[in-house]
C-alpha cells in the first residue's frame, strides 16, 4: 500500500477526467443492474414455485377449460393432499391499465394449498364465511387503496360479466398483486358455457417425490374424456410462461453485453490517455530505478481504484434506490424489483474485470519502454 | 473564416485509437437503441399492415380480443344481409371465424407457448390479401386438415407438413405452410371453421369479418351493428382493431429503448467529453497559433464541435451496421392479453435510422460543447506559452 498515495495523487491530477469516467461507469453499471433485475424477475417464477405443488390445465392449451367435477377425481389420487380450482378470471378493475391477476379459488381449502400466503385468523374466517368475499395482496392495497369492507367491482371480458366483491382480508406472501375470491360465487354468475368450468387446478402433494407420479396419474384419468388434462409441477408451469416470452432473455443479455463492452471502451480510452500523457514520467521513474512491475502496477491500481469507486456508487446506488422505491408496483406481472445478491456481485466482478482489461495493454506497453524511449515521448 | 475540415480529419486519424474507442461507444449506444426500437417497430408494422382498409370486424360487445369474443350463429345470419356489404355473385363477403389456442413446445425446448388456431371460412381468403401457400397445399374444407404459417412451423415443434396435432378428439394433419406478407396471421394455424367448431364443440363464432363497399358504407355498417341493442355486438374497422393492439407490447419496448438509450447516451457522452477535453489539452499550443494566424474564437469552437460530430457520425455508422443484420431475424413473444404467440421480424426502417442519426449526432454535439467552449476561450499568450 505504500504506493497508495501516489495512485490517489495521480487520479486527482486530472479531476475532470476522473469525474467524467466515474460518472460514465456509474450510469452504465446502474443500467446493467437495472436490466439484470428485470431479467431476474422474468425468470423468477420457477424459483418461487412450490416444490410440492402441481398445476393441471387442459391438454390442448389454457384456452380450454376443465369441468370442476374433476376436482373430486384428482383428490382421490394417492399422494394428493389437497386440490383446489385456481381459475383465471381476467377481471379488469375500472380501466384496462389497472392490470392485476385475479383468480377464483376454493376459499375453504385455499390456505392449505397456498401455504406461502399469510393473513390473520379473523380475516381468514371472514373470507371463508362470506361467499362474496375476496382477499387482496398487500401491494394492491398500496396501489389502489383497497380496505377491508370495501366493494370492488371487476369486469371480465372473458366471461362477459361484471362482478362485485367485498374485501375481507389483506394477505402477504406469494404474488402480492393478486386478488382471490370464491369460485362458488362467480360460478353462479358466469354464462352457461362457463358454468362449472375452471381454467386450472392447483394440487398440493404430500411430498416432493410424489409430484411426478401424481402428474402422470391425473393425466391418465382424463386422457380419454372430453377434457384431457396436462399436469405439471408448478415450476414447469412457471417455466412455460417464461418460454412464452421467447428470446427476451438472450436479447437482454445481448444488451448487457453491449453496455459492458462500451464500458470497456470508455475506461480503456481514459486509461490510454492517462498512460500516454505520463510516458515521460515513466521514463523518469525508470531512471530512478523503479521496476517494470511497479510501474505497471501503479497504472493497474489507478484503473482498479477508478472502477471500484464507479462500481460502488453505480451498483450500490441501484441497490439502495430499488430497495427504497418498489418499482414492481408499477410493472405488470412483476412481484418484486430488488437486485439479488448474485446480480450485485456479478456486476461488481464485471466492473473489476473491465478495469483490469482496460489498462492491461497500455500499462504493458509503457512499462516495457526503455528509459530513452519514454523520455523522448512528445505527449 | 472557418478552419478547413481537413484539419479535423488529420487530427482524428492521428489519434486513431481514441477516435475509434469513442466512436464505438457511441456506436454501441446507437446500436442498442436501434435494436430495441427495431423490435417495437417489427410488432407495430406487423399489426398496422394486418388490417384491410374496407374490412370490418364484428366482436362481442365488451370483448378485448377475438379470443374472448363470441358471435352467435343467429347474429351471423343477421349480419349476412346488411346493406353495404360487398357481394361476390349472390354471396356476401362475410367470414365467420373461430379462434382457439394450442400449446406447443418451442424447437429445442421442453416448454413453449400458445399458438393461435384460426378456423376460417371460404370467404376468409378473399377478405385478406397476400395469403399464399409456400409448401404443400391448402386444407380441404370439411376435413381435419391445417395449414401453418411458415414462421410458426419454424419456431415450434411438430407443426411441419405431415405432422399431426390434436384438438380434443380430433387429429389435425398439417398439409401446407403459408405466408401472408408479414401480417399478424403469420403467427397462426388455419383450419376449416366448421371442422374446428365441431372439434371444440363450440356453438358460437369468435368474430365475423366482412368487407364494406366503400368508406361510407363501412362507417354506417359499424354504427348500425354497434348501436343495435339486440345484437350485443361491436363492429370496428379491421385496421383500427389491429392498430389498437400495438400499444401494449411495443409501448413497453419503446419506453425501454428510450430508457436504455438515454442512460447509455449519458455514459457515451461523458466518454466523448473526455476525448474532446484531451484533444483540446493536447492542442493548446496549436490553438494559440491558429488564433495568431487570425482564426476567430468562433471558428475554433466550430472546429472542435465538428470534430466531435464527425466521431459521432462514425459511431452512427457503426451502430447502424450492428443493427442492420437484425432485419433478417424473425422472432416471437407473447401477447400478454391473450398469452398467445406473436411472430414478427425486427425492422430497422429508414425512419429509425434517421432517428439513430439524430440521436448519435446529438450525443457528439452535446459532448463536445464544453470542451469546445473551453478551447475557444484560451487567451493567445497563455495558449502559446503552454507546454
Amino acid at each position: 500500500m505504500k504506493f497508495g498515495k501516489l495512485i490517489l495523487k495521480n487520479i486527482l491530477r486530472n479531476k475532470r477526467r476522473t469525474l467524467l469516467t466515474i460518472s460514465s461507469l456509474v450510469v452504465s453499471l446502474f443500467l446493467i443492474v437495472t436490466l439484470a433485475t428485470i431479467l431476474t424477475e422474468f425468470t423468477q417464477g420457477n424459483e418461487r414455485a412450490s416444490p410440492l405443488r402441481l398445476i393441471t390445465r387442459h391438454a390442448v392449451s389454457l384456452g380450454f377449460t376443465l369441468p370442476v367435477s374433476q376436482q373430486q377425481r384428482i383428490a382421490t389420487v394417492p399422494g394428493v393432499r389437497s386440490v383446489i380450482p385456481f381459475s383465471w378470471f381476467g377481471g379488469i378493475y375500472k380501466d384496462e391499465k389497472n392490470f392485476f391477476a385475479n383468480f377464483a379459488v376454493d376459499a375453504s381449502k385455499f390456505r392449505e394449498v397456498m401455504t406461502e400466503i399469510k393473513m390473520s385468523e379473523p380475516e381468514w374466517q371472514a373470507f371463508i364465511s362470506d361467499k362474496q368475499g375476496a382477499i387482496v395482496g398487500q401491494k394492491l392495497v398500496k396501489l389502489y387503496g383497497f380496505s377491508i369492507g370495501q366493494r370492488v367491482t371487476l369486469r371480465s371480458p372473458i366471461y362477459d360479466r361484471t362482478v362485485e366483491f367485498i374485501v375481507r382480508g389483506i394477505c402477504t406472501g406469494g404474488d402480492e398483486k393478486t386478488l382471490f375470491f370464491h369460485h362458488d360465487y362467480v360460478n353462479e354468475l358466469v354464462p352457461a358455457w362457463a358454468k362449472d368450468q375452471v381454467s386450472t387446478f392447483s394440487i398440493l402433494a404430500n411430498s416432493a417425490e410424489d409430484v411426478p407420479r401424481i402428474a402422470q396419474a391425473v393425466d391418465s384419468i382424463f386422457i380419454n374424456t372430453d377434457a384431457p388434462t396436462k399436469t405439471e409441477s408448478e415450476r414447469d408451469f412457471a417455466i412455460s410462461f417464461e418460454t412464452m416470452m421467447g428470446g427476451v432473455k438472450q436479447f437482454m443479455y445481448g444488451i448487457m453485453g453491449a453496455i459492458t463492452f462500451s464500458l470497456l471502451l470508455v475506461m480503456g480510452n481514459t486509461m490510454a490517455m492517462t498512460v500516454r500523457e505520463r510516458t515521460r514520467e515513466v521514463g523518469m521513474l525508470k531512471a530512478l530505478g523503479f521496476q517494470r512491475g511497479t510501474i505497471a502496477g501503479l497504472f493497474v491500481g489507478e484503473a482498479l481504484l477508478v472502477t471500484t469507486v464507479g462500481a460502488v456508487i453505480g451498483i450500490g446506488g441501484a441497490a439502495l434506490l430499488f430497495r427504497s422505491v418498489d418499482l414492481s408496483l408499477y410493472i405488470p406481472n412483476f412481484q418484486s424489483f430488488v437486485p439479488t445478491r448474485g446480480t450485485l456481485l456479478a456486476a461488481f466482478v464485471v466492473s473489476i474485470f473491465v478495469g483490469l482489461l482496460s489498462v492491461v495493454y497500455s500499462a504493458y506497453r509503457v512499462s516495457g519502454m526503455t528509459i530513452a524511449e519514454a523520455l523522448r515521448s512528445t505527449e | 473564416m472557418a478552419l478547413p475540415l481537413k484539419y479535423n480529419f488529420r487530427n482524428l486519424t492521428v489519434r486513431k485509437s481514441s477516435t475509434l474507442a469513442t466512436a464505438f461507444s457511441i456506436g454501441l449506444t446507437v446500436g442498442v437503441f436501434l435494436m430495441v426500437m427495431a423490435l417495437a417497430r417489427g410488432i407495430d408494422l406487423t399489426l398496422t399492415s394486418s388490417g384491410e382498409p374496407l374490412n370490418l370486424i364484428v366482436l362481442r360487445e365488451g370483448s378485448t380480443a377475438e379470443l374472448n369474443s363470441s358471435v352467435s350463429r343467429e347474429n351471423l345470419s343477421n349480419l349476412m344481409y346488411l346493406d353495404g356489404i360487398v357481394r361476390e355473385g349472390d354471396q356476401p363477403l362475410v367470414a365467420p371465424e373461430l379462434l382457439t389456442l394450442i400449446y406447443k413446445a418451442r424447437k429445442g425446448m421442453s416448454q413453449g407457448s400458445n399458438v393461435t388456431i384460426r378456423g376460417v371460412g371460404p370467404m376468409s381468403n378473399k377478405l385478406r390479401s397476400g395469403f399464399k401457400t409456400v409448401a404443400g397445399r391448402m386444407f380441404q374444407p370439411g376435413l381435419a386438415e391445417a395449414v401453418v404459417s411458415r414462421r410458426i412451423a419454424e419456431r415450434f415443434q411438430g407443426l411441419d407438413v405431415g405432422d399431426k396435432f390434436r384438438i380434443q378428439a380430433t387429429d389435425y394433419t398439417v398439409v401446407g405452410l403459408f405466408e401472408s406478407g408479414g401480417k399478424a396471421f403469420e403467427s397462426e394455424i388455419w383450419v376449416d371453421v366448421n371442422s374446428l367448431a365441431s372439434a371444440t364443440k363450440r356453438e358460437t363464432f369468435s368474430s365475423v369479418l366482412l368487407r364494406a363497399k366503400d368508406q361510407t358504407a363501412l362507417e354506417s355498417l359499424a354504427k348500425r351493428i354497434t348501436d343495435d341493442q339486440r345484437l350485443h355486438l361491436k363492429a370496428v374497422a379491421e385496421r383500427t382493431f389491429y392498430e389498437d393492439q400495438q400499444g401494449a407490447a411495443s409501448g413497453v419496448l419503446k419506453g425501454l429503448a428510450v430508457f436504455i438509450g438515454f442512460i447509455m447516451a449519458v455514459g457515451a457522452g461523458f466518454a466523448g467529453m473526455n476525448t474532446m477535453y484531451a484533444a483540446v489539452a493536447r492542442r493548446t499550443k496549436e490553438i494559440g497559433t491558429l488564433r495568431v494566424l487570425g482564426f476567430r474564437r468562433r471558428s475554433i469552437l466550430m472546429s472542435f464541435v465538428l470534430e466531435s460530430v464527425a466521431i459521432a457520425l462514425i459511431g452512427v455508422g457503426i451502430g447502424i451496421l450492428l443493427a442492420l443484420p437484425l432485419n433478417f431475424v424473425s422472432t416471437g413473444t407473447a401477447n400478454f392479453t391473450t398469452f398467445s404467440e406473436i411472430a414478427f421480424n425486427f425492422r430497422v426502417t429508414p425512419e429509425l435510422m434517421l432517428w439513430a442519426l439524430i440521436f448519435g449526432v446529438g450525443i457528439g454535439f452535446l459532448g463536445s460543447l464544453l470542451p469546445s467552449i473551453r478551447a475557444s476561450r484560451f487567451r493567445i499568450v497563455d495558449a502559446l506559452r503552454s507546454a
